[in-house]
């Protein structure tokens, strides 16, 4: 999906969850490559799912964090590409003072809207609206999330869990995504999005972690109504792994490498 | 006669009765039960007492053993760190729910029951923890049942009801014994019409349904007949959370959960005997 | 090419012991490997010997790979490192003056280094253990069930069971078999399947120590298949146990 042919230098995406924002900004990274490129996202807190995806996939993109308007503002005033992606679960406010204090360079505002949608603040926002398939409604919807950075999970837990998440035992859930260790040392993406058939499961690109619990950043987001984060916390730290254990799978993983290598 | 046969009734007194009902009606007039009393449901104590009181041959299930004595199951038969967590806090509720002469009523139920022709264990005549499935490689599904001496084995464990007929079963085998001289011999052996006959579970039934399943076999007639009986199992769901047991077992009992959490290798090598 | 010498049964007899050593020395081509599928010891003092024996190999000697067999199960219950079976099988078998002799036969230090001796071996495509693959005290003879057999090297997908307990030098070849099954679930009746039984093999090792003046043990070539029995016949016939 290329962007317009006179390139914008900000780019602002917002819309509904699990519509494809973060894709798209992906895509457009892929084929509107540049010197610097930026990617903030605003209200990702300590569970910046989003920006660890991109950043493994693209090391040369920066990711800015909240509080670093001022970087960026600097760097787009030496001619930097800035994504900026507004959550769902954010006011589509917040995002101004910002937008505002770049409205001197070229900004593309997009908004991915529901097919069928028609009325919508979306539409008074966006400079460009594009339009996709959405399964679920809009209305009430919550976000429960938690970072998981140093656990590891056992693989057929977190089957059981992604299961019950997506099955609505916790509550009706649109969209769930994560970034979770796996004792063998890898690194997955998991996402859903309500009225798929499947989730997609991401081996991410990154080195085995076999020295200890992971320092590295992983962590859970779940978007829905009716959800009960308790439950949901709960099923996640019984189905984390001991040190013990994740000590005895390192070993084993290294022994088995140091073999086949 | 119409024997019934029913496995893992898990604390679900509201589902027992329904079946209960229904194996009157069915006019069964006798019945025998798998074990798994106890365990993920609100009343184990009502479980054990009614199956008590209506003297009803029953076998020990592995969460009627683990609550006697204590859960000494191999960590094997966990198949997920997820389910050891969930399975050891509803041991320590049940533990705590429980009297004492429930306890040692519990303890005292054989492993195996046989009547005629017929054997009766929880999970496999090796184990209450072995899961019999339907897939299960058929010498080794012949060797169960061979190995109670009956035609018909019943069991339970895996909460979704099967009958398995093993016909025509042969093998060839040559047998060399001695050790400077060889004495060598071919030998052949044949069996008849084997059946083992999966009861299902009362109450916690995972064939994607909420209803609960039992077996009722016509001793006269041969027939198998797999139940399923619908049950308010709304009550129950409701009674797991006010009792304070985990809801995640409300909402599976609710689905029927096809999503049935158990040990991948059901044939796994364990020093305890699987 | 490997040769594997497998023994079983010691019971304390070092004398039948060092004929079977020698008798493996003998061999051409020459045995690789040295397996000893359990009971090392019985309820008699000689039976710490046996165990320095195989703890310390001579120079030039294999070492040995060792695997629980019955009587080291009885001590490691006595001592409390295994769960109690219920009638408890030593004092059945042999009653209560055995099982103090046991006790006072076998050092502290020797118990430990018991408790930490493996179930079994899974070599390649052979499963070598003293009893069977579910329990070390379980016993399978040329008798035994033919589907119990097949049950015991099914469950570890092995295709060849090596074992010890009945104390016989024996091969039980399953060639060939079928069954035919037929599943019937509450969607339905699936169509019957019929299933053919692979070959499989389970084989008596022998004893070495358990009659006087007369070993038996077991000498496999994994690369050929080839398997032979041995006999060592040792002693003036007047018995050194």
């Amino acid at each position: 999906m290329p962007l317009n042919q006179i390139s914008p230098q900000i780019i602002a995406i917002t819309g509904a969850p699990g519509i494809g924002k973060t894709s798209l900004i992906r895509r457009s990274i892929q084929e509107n490559p540049s010197e610097k490129i930026l990617y903030f996202s605003p209200g990702a807190g300590t569970v910046p799912i989003d920006s660890t995806q991109i950043q493994i996939e693209f090391p040369d993109v920066q990711i800015l964090t909240e509080g670093q308007e001022l970087e960026l503002i600097e760097y787009v005033e030496q001619g930097a590409i800035a994504y900026i992606e507004l959550g769902f679960h954010l006011d589509l406010s917040s995002g101004e003072n910002l937008l505002q204090a770049l409205s001197e360079y070229r900004t593309e505002r997009i908004a991915i809207v529901p097919k069928g949608l028609e009325d919508s603040e979306w539409y008074r926002w966006a400079t460009e609206v594009r339009t996709a398939e959405c399964n679920f409604d809009l209305d009430q919807i919550q976000m429960w999330r938690s970072p998981c950075t140093g656990q590891m999970f056992d693989p057929n837990s977190l089957n059981v869990i992604w299961y019950e998440l997506t099955q609505g035992a916790y509550g009706e859930v649109c969209r769930c995504k994560g970034i979770f260790d796996l004792p063998d040392g890898r690194t997955f993406y998991v996402d859903y999005v309500s009225g798929d058939p499947d989730s997609l499961y991401l081996p991410l690109k990154l080195p085995r972690w076999l020295d200890g619990r992971p320092t590295r950043f992983s962590g859970i987001e779940v978007m829905g109504r009716n959800l009960d984060g308790k439950a949901i916390a709960q099923s996640i730290t019984d189905s984390c792994l001991s040190d013990e254990v994740i000590s005895q799978y390192q070993q084993q993983i290294k022994q088995s490498l140091l073999v086949s290598a | 006669m119409k024997i019934a046969v029913m496995s893992c009734i898990h604390g679900n007194y509201e589902a027992l009765e329904t079946v209960l009902r229904d194996i009157e009606q069915q006019k069964a007039e006798k019945i025998f039960c798998l074990g798994d009393l106890v365990g993920y449901g609100p009343f184990p104590s009502n479980v054990v007492e009614m199956i008590r009181s209506l003297d009803i041959p029953t076998v020990q299930g592995c969460w009627d053993e683990d609550i006697v004595e204590g859960l000494n199951s191999c960590e094997c038969s966990y198949p997920s760190v997820l389910a050891e967590q969930r399975g050891k806090f509803v041991h320590e509720w049940t533990n705590q729910h429980i009297y004492d002469e429930t306890r040692e009523y519990l303890a005292e139920l054989p492993k195996t029951l046989l009547d005629g022709n017929l054997a009766f264990v929880h999970g496999s005549p090796q184990s209450q923890h072995e899961y019999l499935l339907p897939e299960l490689n058929g010498f080794i599904a012949l060797e169960r049942v061979l190995s109670t001496g009956a035609d018909i084995l019943f069991c339970g464990h895996t909460h979704i009801p099967y009958v398995r007929s093993l016909d025509q079963g042969q093998l060839q085998v040559r047998v060399m014994t001695g050790v400077e001289t060889l004495n060598a011999e071919s030998r052949s052996f044949n069996t008849d019409l084997k059946r083992i006959v999966n009861v299902g579970s009362v109450g916690e039934p995972r064939h994607g349904r909420p209803n609960a399943t039992y077996v009722i076999y016509d001793t006269d007639s041969d027939q198998i007949t797999m139940r399923e009986v619908e049950y308010d199992y709304q009550k129950t769901c409701a009674a797991i959370i006010e009792r304070g047991l985990p809801a995640i077992f409300a909402w599976r009992l609710a689905k029927g959960m096809e999503y049935a959490e158990r040990a991948d290798d059901a044939s796994h090598l364990c020093e305890r005997g699987v | 090419m490997s040769i594997w010498a497998i023994l079983s049964g010691i019971e304390g007899n070092l004398i039948a012991y060092e004929a079977v050593l020698a008798d493996i020395k003998r061999q051409t081509p020459k045995v690789t490997d040295l397996f000893i599928l359990g009971d090392v010891i019985n309820a008699n003092p000689a039976s710490g010997k046996v165990i320095e024996r195989i703890q310390q190999p001579r120079s030039g000697e294999l070492v040995a790979q060792v695997c629980k067999g019955w009587w080291e199960e009885q001590l490691l219950m006595l001592h409390g490192y295994v769960q109690p079976i219920e009638p408890n099988p030593l004092m059945e078998k042999y009653g209560a003056a055995t099982a103090k002799q046991l006790w006072d036969s076998i050092p502290k230090e020797t118990v430990e280094w018991i408790s930490n001796l493996d179930f079994g071996f899974m070599e390649l495509d052979c499963l070598l253990t003293h009893g069977s693959s579910i329990n070390v005290l379980e016993e399978l003879t040329p008798q035994s069930s033919p589907l119990q057999l097949f049950d015991r090297v099914m469950r570890t997908q092995a295709n060849r069971l090596f074992c010890g307990r009945s104390g016989q030098t024996f091969r039980y070849h399953i060639k060939d078999g079928s069954v035919s099954s037929t599943v019937i679930t509450l969607d339905g009746i699936q169509p019957s399947q019929s299933e053919e039984a692979s070959e499989r093999y389970i084989i008596g090792v022998g004893n070495v120590g358990r009659n006087p003046n007369v070993s038996t043990y077991t000498l496999y070539s994994p690369n050929t298949d080839k398997l032979q029995f041995k006999t060592v016949r040792y002693g003036s016939g007047k018995g050194f146990n």
